[in-house]
């Protein structure tokens, strides 16, 4: 008896030992945070586009375009010296290095984001259930990085001009997620021809009706595709996708509804938003800093509504912007139905469609002045109608993130637009088809970029 | 001697023939049977004394007693003299002859001080004297000179090789022999209490319960804890009861005293030269942008007071002048002196009982400290332990340990550097009180008068009061700690042990922090969200009422090891050997959560949206309320093989060998590069055991050396490619993932390589003592930031295994008796390091010189080959522009100011003046034991030279927009001719980020930081030594202490303590006085 007892602690030690050996593989493979997770499922890939980085938009081109001005003081207290450089068009220091959230990286993370959904899509199974599922992250993911490319285009690109397009220098395509890939920069040509594949391919895969308006839609797609038409100077297809888009949804925002008293009288998410992209002001454009001309004040009728609602007469008579698409302060640089409008009204006016032109221009003004006051428009000449179209352009679309690029492609089309800015005793002058118009590349990406 | 063979070997010395003729006589042995038994005991207590040397005089005869005390020993002579020894013990001699068959011997423990050194790995327990690696032992008398509530700080005064590391970590990092990896988080040593690592919070443990500490320093000593022991491992031994001990009860009883601490160490810039600036600033039409801003930012007083003079009458700009020039009387420093600051009074009580039976020994202790901090901060912590070893039979060993913590905390009034603007920046004439003594508000987020304007009733009081904010917030914490231990050691044939040890550790800490109705954070917040309604009245979207925020969390820790270990010693053999394995996991989840709109009389709270934003009343942005809910729940598992063994021959040749394999969850989710191997060897030699060896000066030479490996890991180091949920879509309402780890396929541990070659040596009869180590080692698969094209989209940087690094140094620890009569005695302790860290691979695709220079005052990692891991780089400096007052610096040669470029890519790497490392080169401290009689006196010194710091000055940028002055704005350029005497540039507005970056990176703000400190001094009398006997004591100690007593040299001419310098807000820790009795009975 007693001997049983004193072999106890050894029987009891082997038993414990084999026990506990057999049970190790489980142990070393638990997750070391629960929260840590390795994409699995489509829920995984639609949680990553969900994301509110996907959704956010470059502050580059607003910046350096001409809707706004900074007094003196204003540009002084600028801490960055990049913003300051910004401002006055410099050629080179423009963006933060990269540790810093510059328009660079607000580009690209969503494109290796998209780059990642892509690749994983592979490697999960489709089925009768999933199908539809499975297609619309597809065509998400392919119109997020769509729009990305459009928007580095805008920035880092001259304008598209078909005849030098195939020897001016595009943007970096990065088309897999793989972070080792150098990155080469593509031709103009190659850049539109990748976002006009992406865009199509997304068409039939995406829902007419997304679940919200952060998600890219068919709408959104046939947007993107006018957009990208007409920033190529390609009327006829931003015309014929204008229209797609506007066939699906043409609701314009009736602002007789709006209450022009409040901080931002136009709501975020309404009924004009196809897709959302967006981002808030920065240091440059917050209303303390950026004031508007009282050109672009005064070129708002008393009785359009736009004058009240998008502008604030502040206490020392300076006008800030309060237009925003956000319902606070911010810049909507997604798709919308105004842009469209205004778009469809340009291509026909361009293919001297006077009275059609005039027309659409007509049923979205009806909407921003006071009920009742407005006076139909009319051109006489293909011409007129065309100056007419884009004066309202210029109008509406401010703070919207077009205006740069609007610049930049009516000066293909001798628009002949240069810009002055004025500081201290110092002007500063961007000429019309001045190559400073395709923004330097962040400094420390130069020894990257081939 | 057996004549037969005499004549083969007359060719042979007599050492070598002695050797032949014991091997052939062992033979003949086993058939003449002629041999002896004997046990070996303590006088005092007839434990066994294990690991004795029995040595037959006159022979080469040598064999050492076993874990029972007992040997055997073959004797041929029919008379000898044994000679039997051990460290700790007087050494006795005695006469055998041929027909003795058993010896029973007594030893007598030594009264010199030379005591058994037994060094604790955490998996066994080794005689120095027969260990190859590199050890550090801190015996109880030793540790118990400082006086303090935690361990760790005790450390630096009187360990060897060890050193705080305070200028690169502002909290104090414990570093050994220097740096091995390139992550400051994983950087720290291992720390072991008994057997285990410790996960919960060092704090918990009572230094009073602390025997001994050992630090283990080279890959022989440390290797056996594989992958976590590349930073060396701090093994703490808690005091255990023994068998047939009569009870002994230790009392321990001490009070602290701090001083208030000397804000004038703070370098801030005098109230009137800052409103000399903001009058500057304001007829040049600075704040303009922020009098007009939607963000109603709150301005100081004086451009209020500027505001208002505008518009004023005579007689009113009369006044202005006067309240400002009133202002210029006041300094923030005396407010926070006068408000916040306090003597701090900390009380330590321990109670200790030991004893044991022959079947049972056991320890039970009681601790208790009460601690009132400079800021009249508590903490108060609790501690039980009950530590029990029982025997049921010879062969069985069972032994269990409970120890309970708890302790709480309940935070303080605000810190000099903790008021204002995001808790931070003030202007230097802030009052907290008026003349009459009520509370002063200030505005620190919005301006006042904006604020009452607002709606009907104006909002909730927007100001903050420092003097009574601090009462109406309520944060503290609470902590419990419960430590199980369990063993069983069962020895089922001799020599042979099973061990069986578990640990279960449980620690809940729960924060709580209430901020009331009245407090500042509640009324802000409020104030933020409320709305103006159409009717003009305020509609509050966070309720009314104050903030709770609680957060729990909960670790638990299981260990378990099975070990066998085996002892076995043969003629003048020794061999030992442990092989184990184990399990460790480690689980700490955590939850947290806000109530708004609560109120602690009865419970209630308020509801809040948190799914939209609002449009915030104090800007342009909406904003979502902040929940500031989350969950989270991580684990660490590790599981581990290892094998130890060590071989001594004639106590004079050691040899041992580690090695361990290491596998954990921690590279997660994919089971490759899970497992790594690490390993060591070592060799020692006592020369002074050679019979040639007859220096009389020497009683004691080892040689050691030992080469290994070992590893280091990062928890958060993830292969795969993982997404983290991180809430919900506001839009589609679903939930949103971010991707937090890329996929990188190189990833694995870290590993360092390191060779030890030591000396120990005893000289002159004790009289000096000591060793001396030299050290080399190779780090490899650091991991490293990477610099990235962010085209990529995953940043600009990315951590992978990408550096190498080395290191070699040199740890001497010496002890000298200087004077050591009867009634007189001065002991003196020595320990110096010296060691150096260099890069050796690391690719910097970015040689931007700014990337270089940390422009605050904790330096940063650099990874520049050839140089150390922190590395101080300054741009080179021009001097002030004559003319102008502006900094310069070197373009291409060229004297510049062209800051961007300065700051930018106009300074690479090579451009940049290279000073020296951030962390000192040679460390150590120097300790003194005066005794007489009854009284002692200790004190320490600590030194660390060789390294260099970046002093802070005026910043112009952080001036303006942040309230952030700084004294040297006295001794700026103003006129020509000053840039002879300054280098401190002019006031110029407007100024630039880069201007700023540039100066405070130049060589003119980087000091030496080479310093001595008077660590701490103890002055102790002993009544039991004069009245042994008289009196119910064994020992009663009354004792003085005094720490913290501040530098005695510096290299830096500007009064700086380079160990207490970040920021401009950093406050010298003020010296304690501590008066306390220990008692034995």
């Amino acid at each position: 008896m007693k001997k049983t007892v004193k072999k106890f602690p050894l029987i009891a030690i082997t038993a414990v030992t084999s026990f506990l050996i057999t049970s190790c593989e489980k142990y070393l493979n638990e997750p070391s945070n629960k929260s840590l997770a390795i994409i699995t499922n489509l829920e995984d890939l639609q949680a990553l586009l969900d994301h509110t980085m996907m959704n956010s938009s470059p502050l580059a081109p607003e910046i350096s375009a001409d809707n706004y001005y900074l007094t003196d003081d204003g540009w002084e207290s600028l801490e960055l010296e990049t913003d300051k450089n910004m401002y006055i068009w410099a050629e080179n220091n423009v963006f933060q290095p990269g540790i810093e959230l510059n328009d660079w990286t607000r580009i690209y993370q969503p494109v290796y984001y998209a780059n990642t959904v892509l690749e994983h899509l592979l490697n999960i199974e489709r089925s009768q259930s999933n199908n539809l599922k499975w297609q619309d992250i597809k065509g998400q993911a392919l119109t997020f990085r769509a729009t990305c490319f459009l928007d580095a285009a805008q920035i880092w690109c001259a304008a598209y001009d078909a005849s030098t397009a195939e020897t001016e220098l595009g943007i970096p395509l990065r088309l897999q997620s793989d972070f080792n890939i150098p990155s080469n920069r593509a031709t103009l040509q190659e850049t539109y021809n990748q976002i006009i594949d992406d865009l199509k391919e997304s068409i039939p895969l995406l829902p007419v009706n997304p679940v919200a308006k952060n998600r890219p839609s068919k709408p959104a797609a046939y947007g993107l595709l006018s957009r990208t038409y007409l920033w190529m100077r390609d009327y006829s297809n931003a015309l014929r996708y204008a229209d797609s888009c506007l066939m699906v949804t043409d609701e314009l925002l009736d602002y007789n509804d709006l209450i022009p008293s409040t901080a931002f009288p136009i709501p975020r998410h309404n009924p004009e938003v196809i897709f959302e992209r967006w981002t808030d002001l920065g240091q440059v454009l917050t209303s303390s800093r950026a004031k508007i001309p009282l050109s672009i004040y005064l070129s708002f009728d008393e009785e359009d509504l736009r004058r009240e609602i998008f502008f604030q007469k502040e206490s020392d008579d300076q006008i800030t912007f309060k237009g925003s698409y956000l319902g606070f302060a911010g810049i909507v640089s997604g798709i919308v139905t105004d842009e469209i409008y205004l778009t469809k009204a340009e291509c026909l006016a361009r293919d001297s469609n006077i009275n059609e032109a005039i027309q659409v221009l007509n049923t979205f003004l009806e909407k921003r002045w006071l009920k009742g006051s407005f006076t139909q428009v009319a051109a006489t000449s293909s011409n007129e109608a065309l100056a007419i179209i884009l004066e309202e352009r210029r109008k509406q679309l401010l703070f919207r993130g077009h205006r740069w690029m609007d610049i930049k492609r009516l000066n293909k089309e001798d628009a002949n637009i240069s810009l002055v800015r004025t500081l201290k005793d110092e002007i500063y002058t961007l000429p019309a088809n001045s190559p400073r118009f395709a923004l330097p590349l962040p400094d420390d990406l130069l020894g990257y970029l081939k | 001697m057996h004549p037969n063979y005499l004549n083969n070997l007359v060719f042979i010395t007599m050492k070598s023939l002695w050797f032949i003729l014991i091997f052939y006589a062992s033979i003949i042995h086993v058939q003449a049977q002629n041999a002896i038994w004997g046990k070996v005991v303590r006088d005092s207590d007839n434990q066994p004394v294990i690991g004795a040397t029995v040595r037959v005089l006159n022979s080469d005869i040598l064999v050492s007693t076993n874990e029972n005390g007992e040997f055997r020993l073959v004797f041929l002579s029919p008379k000898g003299e044994l000679e039997i020894s051990n460290i700790g013990y007087e050494t006795m001699q005695l006469s055998v002859f041929g027909n003795t068959k058993a010896l029973h011997v007594r030893l007598k423990e030594s009264t010199t001080q030379m005591e058994e050194i037994v060094i604790s790995t955490g998996y066994e327990a080794l005689p120095r004297e027969r260990s190859t690696g590199a050890f550090d032992h801190i015996d109880n008398e030793t540790f118990n000179k400082q006086v303090s509530t935690d361990i760790l700080s005790r450390l630096e005064a009187v360990s060897n090789s060890l050193t705080v590391d305070r200028g690169t970590n502002s909290n104090g990092r414990i570093s050994i022999r220097g740096i091995n990896t390139l992550r400051s988080d994983m950087m720290g040593p291992l720390i072991v209490i008994d057997n285990f690592p410790y996960d919960g919070a060092i704090e918990n443990i009572n230094p009073n319960d602390v025997e001994n500490i050992t630090i283990l320093k080279d890959a022989a000593a440390a290797s056996i804890w594989g992958a976590r022991a590349a930073n060396g491992v701090i093994v703490i031994t808690t005091k255990k009861g023994s068998f047939n001990q009569p009870i002994n009860v230790d009392f321990n009883s001490n009070i602290r005293v701090g001083k208030v601490p000397d804000l004038s160490y703070v370098q801030q810039m005098s109230s009137s030269d800052f409103i000399d600036v903001e009058q500057t600033l304001f007829s040049s039409n600075y704040y303009n942008s922020q009098i007009n801003s939607a963000n109603r930012s709150a301005l100081s007083p004086v451009v209020e007071l500027l505001i208002k003079r505008q518009e004023a009458t005579p007689t009113e700009i009369e006044e202005i002048d006067q309240l400002i020039n009133q202002l210029r009387m006041y300094d923030i420093r005396d407010e926070f002196s006068r408000h916040m600051y306090r003597g701090s009074v900390d009380q330590q009580y321990s109670l200790g009982l030991r004893g044991g039976s022959d079947r049972l020994a056991w320890t039970a202790s009681a601790g208790l400290d009460n601690n009132t901090g400079n800021l009249d901060e508590r903490f108060q912590r609790y501690n039980i332990r009950l530590n029990n070893t029982y025997k049921p039979f010879d062969k069985l060993i069972l032994s269990s340990n409970i120890q309970y913590t708890h302790s709480k905390s309940i935070n303080g009034r605000p810190a000099y550097g903790e008021i204002g603007r995001n808790n931070q920046y003030i202007y230097p004439y802030a009052r907290f009180t008026d003349d009459d003594g009520n509370p002063q508000g200030l505005s620190i987020d919005v301006r006042e008068s904006w604020a009452k304007s607002i709606g009907n009733s104006g909002v909730l009081d927007w100001m903050y009061y420092p003097s009574e904010d601090y009462k109406n917030v309520d944060r503290g914490a609470k902590l419990d700690d419960i430590l199980l231990n369990l063993g069983v050691n069962y020895n089922p044939l001799p020599g042979l042990h099973l061990d069986l040890k578990y640990l279960f550790e449980r620690q809940s800490n729960i924060v709580r922090g209430y901020f009331n109705d009245q407090s500042y954070v509640a009324r802000n917040m409020i104030n933020r969200f409320s709305q103006v309604g159409e009717d003009g009245n305020i509609v509050h979207i966070v309720p009314y009422g104050g903030i709770l925020d609680r957060s729990n969390s909960v670790l638990q820790a299981n260990n378990l090891r099975l070990q066998s270990n085996f002892y076995k010693s043969w003629a003048a053999h020794h061999f030992t050997a442990i092989a184990g394995w184990e399990l460790r996991r480690s689980n700490t989840s955590s939850n947290w959560s806000r109530l708004y709109g609560y109120n602690n009389e009865n419970l209630t709270f308020g509801h809040v949206d948190f799914t939209r934003t609002y449009p915030i009343l104090n800007g342009v942005v909406s904003q979502f309320i902040d929940d500031n809910t989350g969950i989270s729940d991580n684990t660490t598992n590790f599981l581990s093989y290892f094998a130890n063994a060590s071989y001594t021959f004639k106590e004079k040749y050691s040899i041992s060998a580690s090695g361990r394999r290491d596998a954990s969850n921690l590279f997660g989710l994919r089971t490759n590069d899970q497992w790594n191997p690490f390993w060591s060897l070592g060799a020692s030699w006592n020369l002074s055991e050679e019979s040639f060896f007859t220096n009389r000066f020497v009683s004691y030479l080892k040689l050691r050396a030992t080469y290994g490996s070992s590893g280091n890991i990062n928890p958060s180091m993830v292969a795969a490619t993982t997404i983290q949920y991180v809430g919900t879509n506001m839009f589609t309402q679903s939930p949103i993932a971010y991707i937090n780890n890329f996929y990188d396929s190189g990833l694995r541990w870290e590993q360092t390589n390191m060779a030890n070659f030591g000396l120990d040596f005893r000289l002159l009869n004790q009289r000096v003592s000591g060793s001396i180590d030299v050290f080399l080692k190779k780090s490899t698969d650091l991991f490293g930031t990477a610099v990235l094209d962010y085209t990529g989209g995953i940043g600009a940087t990315k951590i992978k295994n990408v550096a190498d690094m080395k290191g070699r140094g040199v740890d001497v620890g010496l002890k000298t008796q200087n004077i050591r009569r009867t009634e007189f005695s001065w002991f003196t302790n020595l320990n110096l390091s010296m060691v150096k860290d260099e890069v050796v691979e690391y690719h910097l695709s970015n040689l931007n010189g700014s990337n270089f220079i940390s422009t605050s005052s904790l330096a940063r990692i650099s990874g520049v080959k050839g140089k150390p891991v922190y590395a101080i780089y300054s741009y080179r400096w021009a001097g002030l522009d004559p003319s102008t007052g502006e900094p310069r610096g070197y373009l291409n040669e060229e004297v510049s100011t062209n800051y961007s470029q300065l700051t930018g890519a106009g300074s690479q790497l090579k451009d940049l003046v290279y000073h020296g490392p951030a962390n000192p080169t040679v460390y150590g401290s120097l300790g003194n034991s005066l005794a007489y009689k009854s009284l002692s006196l200790d004190f320490a010194f600590v030194y660390k030279f060789g390294h260099y710091f970046r002093r802070q000055s005026i910043n112009y940028q952080q001036l303006f927009t942040n309230w952030v002055g700084h004294s040297d704005f006295e001794n700026r350029w103003q006129h020509a001719g000053d840039e002879i005497i300054t280098d401190v540039p002019a006031f110029v507005y407007p100024t630039a980020a880069n201007k700023n970056n540039f100066y405070a990176g130049s060589e003119v703000l980087v000091e030496r930081a080479d310093h001595i400190r008077l660590q701490y001094l103890n002055l102790s009398y002993d009544f039991g030594k004069a009245n042994r006997g008289k009196l119910p004591f064994d020992n009663l100690a009354l004792f003085v202490n005094a720490s913290n007593l501040g530098i005695v040299w510096r290299a830096n001419k500007r009064g700086i303590d380079p160990d207490h310098y970040f920021g401009t807000n950093r406050t010298a820790p003020p010296a304690i006085y501590a008066f306390g009795v220990r008692a034995n009975l």
